[in-house]
This record gives C-alpha cells, structure tokens and sequence, in this order.
C-alpha cells in the first residue's frame, strides 16, 4: 500500500477515534453491524484451583479483525456457554457459569446472575429469539425454563430418563423444538421445553449436537467415545459418520452457508466434512493441543476459523483450516466461541 | 482470705469433674488467641486473632488492607471469613478499611464452588454480607443481586440445607479434614444471623454437627468411616483439623499440638477454630459428656447420604450407612463400601486412643476412574481425573491412602469386620492395600495365617484371604495383596477385654475364617470372640448367627447417646444426665 493512501485511511480513522464521544469505551460499543466481535467463554485457566484464589476466566472479547482480548466480566466466573438475544433494540448477553446463568442487559458493562442455588451450574443457555423474558438452561439437573425474565425457573423434566444435559439448543426454523445432549440420548421437545422425547440414537453420553442448515432433517450428535451420530430424517434413523471414528467429540460446527462440518474433541485434533456429514477427514492437530472445545466460522468468512482449546487458548486460521495462529487466551480452557454483531 | 476463695472453687471443680462438666473451655479459647495472634501466616483467622487481643495491631490493619483489595482472592473461603471476621472486630477497623471491606463484595467473584462446604460457606457469607448491608441495589454487589435478593437466596439455601442434613444426613459427613468448614462458617452465621430463627438453626447445626463428631470421638480422633479425607489426616489422625476441633471443645487431646512436629496439622493450626474461640457459642454439657464418657462399650449406628450424583445414577442421594464400635482404647468403624463420595473416601479403620502419631490401621482398594468423578463433577470425563490430580495430588496414584472403590465391600459387628474385595478384570489398580503403622509395637506373622498386631494395649487380628507382600514406607508398612478376588478378617482386642496380648493370639488361632471355594463365592464365615457367627458375600447378604442385617432399618443416629429416625428432623441426644432434644421442624431446643 502506498505511503499517501495509508495516511489517508489512517489519519482519519485516528481522528475519529480522539474525537470526544468516539473513544472505544467498552467492548462492543461499537454497534456497525460490519464490526463482528469474538466471544469466547473461557472456562478456567491452567493451575486455578476452585475456591483458592480468583482466577482471570470468565468472558472475553475482542474485535474481530483484532488480536488482543479484553475481559468483560469479573474474573473467576467458571464459564461453561454463552447465548445471545437481539430483537429491535433489546439486545441480552448471557454466560453459562458454574454460580449460574449471567445475563447482561447493557453489552457486557455489568452482569447479574438471574438463576438461584436450586439450578447448580449452567452448562448450556438457549434465549428465545423472539420472547426475551423466555430462556432455557441446560444444567446437571436437566432443563430449566423461565418466562419471567428469570424470577422464576421451572424444572422441565417431563419425558427425560436421566438428568444430566450437557448442551441445548432450538431449531432456527421453529423455536418451540429444542434438542438436549443428555447422558442417555438425544431429546427432542417439541413444545417449548413442556415435554421431551428421546431420539434413541444409539449411543450414550451426547456431549454436542448440531442441526442442518441446509437439510432441516439433519441431526448430528457428537458422543463420548463414539464419534459421530447422523439422522438425515429428523431423528427417525441414526447411522455412524465414517472417518472419525470412536473419538470423543466435544463440537460439531457448520459454516454458515452449510458447505461444510467441523469437528473437534478429545486428543483426535480438528475434523472436517462436506456439508452431508457422513466421512470426515482430520483437518488439523497441534500437538499441544489435548482437546477441543469449540469451534467457530467467521459468519462472512467461511475461511476465518477459530478453535478453542483445553488450556491453550484460541487457535485461528484465516485459509480454511490450511495454517494456523495463536489466537490468544494462552492457557485459557475456551468452551465456546462466537461471532456476535 | 485466699483459703476462703479456694474451698468453694474446689468444690465446684470436683462437682464438675463428676458431672462431667467442661471447666477449661475459656482457658483454651483464649491460649487459641493467643498462639494464632502470633501467627505469621496471612490469613483473617489470624488477623481476627490480633485484633481480639489487640496485638501488633499496625500489621493487622495492613493484613486487612492487603485481603480486602487484592483480587486475586475470592470464593467462597474469603466471602464468609472476609465477613466473620468484619463482624467479630468492627469496632476496632478504621472507617477507610469498613468502606474497603464493602467493595470486597461488590468488585469480586465470591465464587459459590462445586462441594457441600463450599456453598455453606459461600452462602453464609452472603446472607451476613447481605444482612449487613441491607437495600443495596444490583450494582452495589458482585452478582447484581439487590441486598435482599442475596439474603432472600442465601437463606433459602441455607434452610434447605439444614433440612436436608437433619433428614437424610450429611453428604460430607464425619470428615476429619472438611469438619472445620462446616462448623467455622455455622459459629459465624450463630453469632451475627440477627434473624432469630436463623440463629437458632445454626445453634441447633452447631449441637448436632458436634454431637455427630463426638459420638464417635475418641482422644481427639475421628473414628470410624468418612466421606471426604486428606492422606495426611487419614494415615496420622491426630493431624487432622478434627483433633483441634476436639482440643477445643472437648478438652482432648489434652496437649496443644501447634509445636509438635509429630501432629503438626497441614494447615498449621487449623485455624477456623478462631471463630470458636471468638464466638459465644458454648458446647452444651451433654456433648461434652457424649465426647469423653468412654466407661462403657458401645455400638453406634448412623445414616447418611451420598454427595449429589448427576450421571451414572438413578438417585440423587443414595444412603449411606455407618457401623462404629467404641471402646475406651480403640475405636472401630467403617462405611458399607463402594462409592459413597469421590476421591477421598475413608471406608474403614481401627484407631487407637493414643499419642503417638499413626495411630490407625486400615485396608482399601485405591480406585481411579473418570467415570466415579463423572458421577458428580459437571466437566468432561476426559479431563476430570487429571482436574482432580491437581487439586488433590494423588487421585491417580496406586499409592493413595483415600479411595472410594466399588469393588471393597465391608460387614461390621462390633470389634470385627470383614472386608471383601471383587477388583475386575483391566482396572488400572489391581491390588488391596493395607496401613500398617511402624509405630505398633508388635506385627507378628503367624502359622495360623494371621497377622498380629499390638499397640500399647489395643490387640489387632488381620486375616488375609490371599497371599501379599510388605513394602516399607516411612512411617508404615504397606501390606499389598494382588488377587482380585481378595478380602481381609479384622478383629480388634485390648488388655481389658481379652487378658494379654497371648491369650488373645491364641484365642484367635481357633477361630480361622472360613472362606473354602472363595474365588467363586466370595463368602467367609468368622466366629467372633464375642461368640457371633458373621457371614458375608459379596453383592450378597450380611449375616449374624443367621439373621440378616437390614440397612434400611437403619436410623439417621442409633446408639446409646444419639438418635433419630430417617426423615424425621428431631435429634434426640441422651446419656445418664440428661436429654437434649433438637426439633429442627419447629425449631426448638428441649432439655430435660
């Protein structure tokens, strides 16, 4: 780039930034829809130990085309999710924290935990896209539901055989089905958390699931030591993906135009598939990297990932899983990343 | 003049002597002052110390300058010794350190924690920060709670707990190691709730808490089985934070143990006892008496729960039950078996009433399995072995002295018991281990096939069903037996009971386990020296001369100075001068 356009591009941006009111306040100030900013729940960090000393995890945040990281809750939050809501102007942040589900009402500045003891940890939070006083929470104790803005929560447990559910989410194209990764199956409500059926996958110990975005009949599941299970017709049938074997996967990710899967889980590295899920190819393993927990695609770059590793941060590649970077976090356990405006 | 003083203090002292009444409490708070004011270890129990008795009062108000402003301390130890001790020394703390303490709750994670003693910390921390603090808005705390929201919660939790533990027992029970942090944060919550019912609550935990230690109290020991336990407190009794509990209160052991090297507790001076020493709340005389009347042998029975399982279980708090067998110079004692809490379990022991260190002897199967930790803990089953191993260091060691195994399963009557072991096939530590301490002043290997073992005059019979092998350690031998179908006989005798220490071999040898075809019926029969025939199965029935022994009738205390029924919330506590009767359901206090 030559030297005068840079001053061009540059000067006036440094202008904006010193004008009085356009200082970069507070992580997601900026609200251009272009500036797409990176979540990521980190979970503990190595060496913390529970209750001895406030260790520096909880929610991180940073800009998209940025590399460092700022902090937008109070240290020692054992962070386990996040969810989002946005609706007109409403916008709510949550965190799945081991006190409790946090939500916060203006982008991150302060938090407020709206579940009591009876809940325990949240592992898993799901807003409604479209009732923002309606949210649901997967704990070791199953699903609870508010509809009050969390005043009140209500144990959903009509239909499940065990309690645990480790992961929930809603269907984007119906949002009174939603899916829970339970310790004995797959369940499926179909009437907002009411009442749950299991989906009889076959395998136990469902750690993650993900829905087609292409094929709304599409289901995949990642197990305990059982790889990958598929349903292409909303959960009848159940078959083994191909390639990845009996690993233990954490995530399955899509890119947003459906094109392809990912995977990533316990000492088997990062997997990929085409959007049908049934073979799977290791894409990438560091040898640093024990596990992963999350996955994430850049919603307007199907070639930006980011992974969020046991203990050693966020990794990130910009050539679709080519090379990869340090993202940062070093040390950091990241359960969840996400791309949120 | 003097004689004059002298004569009724006399009198008073022998009444009490024959009462069985605690004259020394005030003394040892006090001398407990005074050693922790001298300590140079940061924390609030020693701060509380220095300023009770207002010594090197600078370096106190600098302590608590340092601990309220540094962020890199929170949770729930800090949130209720961070507000115990603001309320036990408000009047002495400069307004600047009052305002520091308040923003202590506001700019910090009191994190809640994931075990039984964290949340009853946690929670009494916030209900006192809350009460102290009342109509404060969201902002004004860490959580965005307002005041009374903090204290509407932490009181229901509180609430529930109690409930709970009055009625189907304690999940972290009887634990020589986690005692002080139940107790530490209940004195608090006695001694600041202003709610008169809270504050009758805590009084009432306080009593029953105490009684449950004192009943199977011995010396200054914790006898018997526990759920949670450090290696260290497991294998040198008289170490553990208990003993200090039992110093204070009960008056035994008799010496103060700070200097001693032998006892030297791992957290120096177990100081949580500060808040007992600073408080007002008082042992009632029954519980001390239940602590140290050793006159008579008893057996005392107990139910108890499991810690909260959240996989790999159909119920969320199984029983857990608890046979001990008390004598004035052993006590005897042991869990049912298998998994009754993860990674620091203590199934079964016989402790001596001793001095000298290691005063116990025990076997265990050293179990690992991320599926046990799975069983509780939230986290990947992956990760959890390895998570623990950092917190407790020896998780995964085939060494480890603490273990809750499903293969070890036991059968208690009286002064004998039967352990049986069913290890499968793969598992990573295929082998029983047994504590021997260097410190019995016999171990004898008899022809008979019994190992003999004498400390003082406390007599030990251990029968291995299979061969083993004896590696030396520092402070013991470790017996280690590798078959996978094994199982151990153990019947404990004393000069009083059984005449010398020959007389009891001998007696013993005329009375071999039975235990014919064992690989595939895993069954011993033993006649015991009081007569019974025991005969034990594993997976299968506890027998007594043939009838067999129902768990399920088991109550949540039986036994001459303790009981309760499950479910029922009223503890009734009895010994030859009295009643106590604690209804939790109303709640009230009645002495009779």
């Amino acid at each position: 780039m030559p030297a005068q356009l840079r001053t061009v591009l540059v000067l006036p941006a440094l202008m904006w930034i010193l004008l009085p009111g356009n200082l970069p306040s507070a992580p997601g100030a900026d609200r251009n829809p272009e500036a797409m900013r990176i979540f990521a729940a980190v979970f503990s960090v190595q060496g913390s130990v529970s209750g001895s000393s406030a260790g520096r995890f909880g929610v991180f945040v940073r800009q998209a085309a940025d590399t460092a990281w700022s902090m937008v809750t109070r240290s020692n939050v054992f962070t386990f999710g996040l969810g989002r809501f946005e609706r007109g102007s409403t916008r709510r942040l949550y965190i799945a924290a081991g006190n409790g589900l946090h939500r916060s009402t203006d982008d991150g500045h302060s938090w407020r935990i709206v579940t009591s003891w009876e809940t325990m940890e949240v592992l898993s939070v799901v807003p409604d896209p479209v009732d923002s006083a309606t949210v649901y929470a997967a704990t070791p104790w199953g699903v609870f539901k508010t509809i009050d803005d969390g005043l009140v929560w209500v144990h959903k447990e009509k239909g499940f055989k065990r309690w645990f559910v480790r992961m929930l989410i809603m269907d984007p194209g119906d949002r009174r089905v939603l899916y829970a990764a339970a310790e004995d199956d797959l369940y499926r409500s179909t009437d907002a958390g009411e009442s749950w059926e299991p989906l009889k996958v076959g395998a136990s110990q469902i750690l993650t699931v993900l829905l087609g975005r292409r094929n709304p009949e599409f289901i995949a599941v990642g197990v305990e030591d059982g790889g990958i299970r598929l349903s292409e017709d909303g959960g009848r049938h159940w078959k083994t993906a191909e390639g990845i074997g009996n690993s233990t996967v954490y995530v399955i990710a899509g890119s947003p135009d459906g094109a392809r899967l990912y995977a990533g889980g316990w000492q088997s590295g990062l997997w990929e598939s085409d959007g049908t899920g049934r073979s799977w190819r290791r894409l990438w393993a560091d040898p640093n990297v024990e596990a992963i927990f999350a996955v994430c695609v850049d919603p307007r770059d199907p070639n930006h990932l980011l992974v969020g590793t046991d203990g050693q941060g966020v990794y990130e590649s910009t050539d679709r899983g080519r090379s990869w970077n340090r993202g940062g976090l070093m040390g950091g356990k990241v359960k969840q990343i996400e791309f949120y405006p | 003049m003097r004689r004059v003083f002298a004569l009724p203090l006399l009198a008073l002292m022998a009444v009490a002597a024959f009462a069985g009444t605690d004259t020394g409490f005030e003394s040892r708070c006090a001398r407990l002052l005074e050693v922790a004011s001298e300590e140079t270890e940061t924390s609030f129990f020693s701060l509380a110390a220095k300023l009770r008795v207002r010594k090197d009062l600078p370096r106190a108000y600098a302590i608590l300058d340092s601990m309220s402003r540094d962020i890199s301390m929170g949770g729930m130890f800090y949130a209720y010794t961070l507000i115990g001790t603001y309320l036990h020394t408000r009047p002495m703390i400069p307004d600047s350190l009052h305002r520091k303490v308040r923003e202590a709750f506001r700019v910090r994670t009191m994190y809640r924690g994931d075990t039984e003693n964290h949340w009853v910390m946690y929670y009494t921390g916030i209900y006192l920060a809350a009460q102290t603090w009342p109509g404060e808005d969201g902002s004004r705390w860490f959580n965005g709670r307002s005041s009374e929201e903090n204290f509407k919660e932490a009181g229901a939790w509180l609430n529930a707990w109690i409930k709970t533990t009055t009625t189907i027992g304690q999940g972290e029970f009887d634990s020589p190691t986690y005692m002080t942090v139940f107790l530490a944060p209940l004195l608090v919550l006695y001694e600041f709730a202003a709610d008169p019912v809270m504050k009758r609550r805590a009084q009432m935990m306080l009593d029953l808490l105490l009684a449950d230690f004192a009943a199977e109290h011995l010396n200054g020991n914790y006898g018997g089985g526990h759920s949670r336990d450090y290696p260290d407190d497991i294998t040198n009794p008289l170490a553990a934070p208990a003993a200090r509990v039992a110093w204070l209160y009960f008056g035994q052991p008799k010496d103060e143990q700070w200097d001693e090297v032998r006892f030297r507790p791992r957290h120096r001076g177990s100081w949580e006892t500060v808040f007992g020493a600073l408080g007002s709340y008082r042992l009632p005389e029954i519980i001390y008496r239940i602590a140290t009347d050793r006159s008579t042998p008893y057996v005392h029975t107990e139910t108890k729960r499991v810690r909260n399982i959240i996989r790999f279980g159909d119920v969320k708090n199984p029983p857990a039950y608890k046979y001990t067998y008390m004598t004035e110079e052993y006590v005897l004692g042991s869990l049912h078996g298998g998994i009754l809490q993860p990674i620091q379990q203590h199934t079964w022991d016989v402790t001596f009433a001793e001095t000298a260190p290691n005063n116990t002897l025990f076997t265990l199967h050293p179990y690992v399995s991320a599926r046990e930790l799975a069983m509780f803990f939230p986290e990947e089953l992956k990760f959890l072995a390895g998570e623990v191993d950092r917190y407790h260091l020896v998780y995964t060691s085939p060494d480890k002295w603490n273990s809750s195994s499903p293969y070890e399963q036991t059968f208690q009557n009286r002064n004998a018991i039967i352990l049986l072991y069913n290890i499968q096939k793969g598992e990573r530590q295929p082998h029983v281990d047994g504590f021997f301490p260097k410190t019995l002043d016999e171990r004898l290997e008899d022809q008979s096939g019994w190992i003999f073992c004498r400390r003082g005059k406390v007599y030990i019979a251990f029968f291995p069903l299979k061969p083993y092998e004896w590696i030396e350690e520092k402070v013991n031998w470790r017996w280690r037996s590798h078959d996978l179908k094994n199982g151990v006989v153990v019947e404990i005798g004393s000069e009083r009971s059984d005449g010398s220490f020959a007389e009891f071999r001998e007696r013993a040898r005329s009375r071999r386990p039975a235990f014919s075809d064992f690989d595939r019926s895993q069954t011993v029969e033993f006649r015991t020296s009081t007569g019974d025939l025991m005969k034990f199965s594993f997976d299968g029935a506890r027998m007594v001369n043939g009838q067999a022994v129902d768990f399920k009738s088991y109550k949540l205390f039986n036994g001459p100075f303790m009981h309760a029924e499950v479910g029922s919330g009223v503890i009734t506590m009895t010994d030859k001068s009295g009643v106590r009767i604690l209804d939790f359901n109303v709640p009230s206090i009645t002495e009779k």
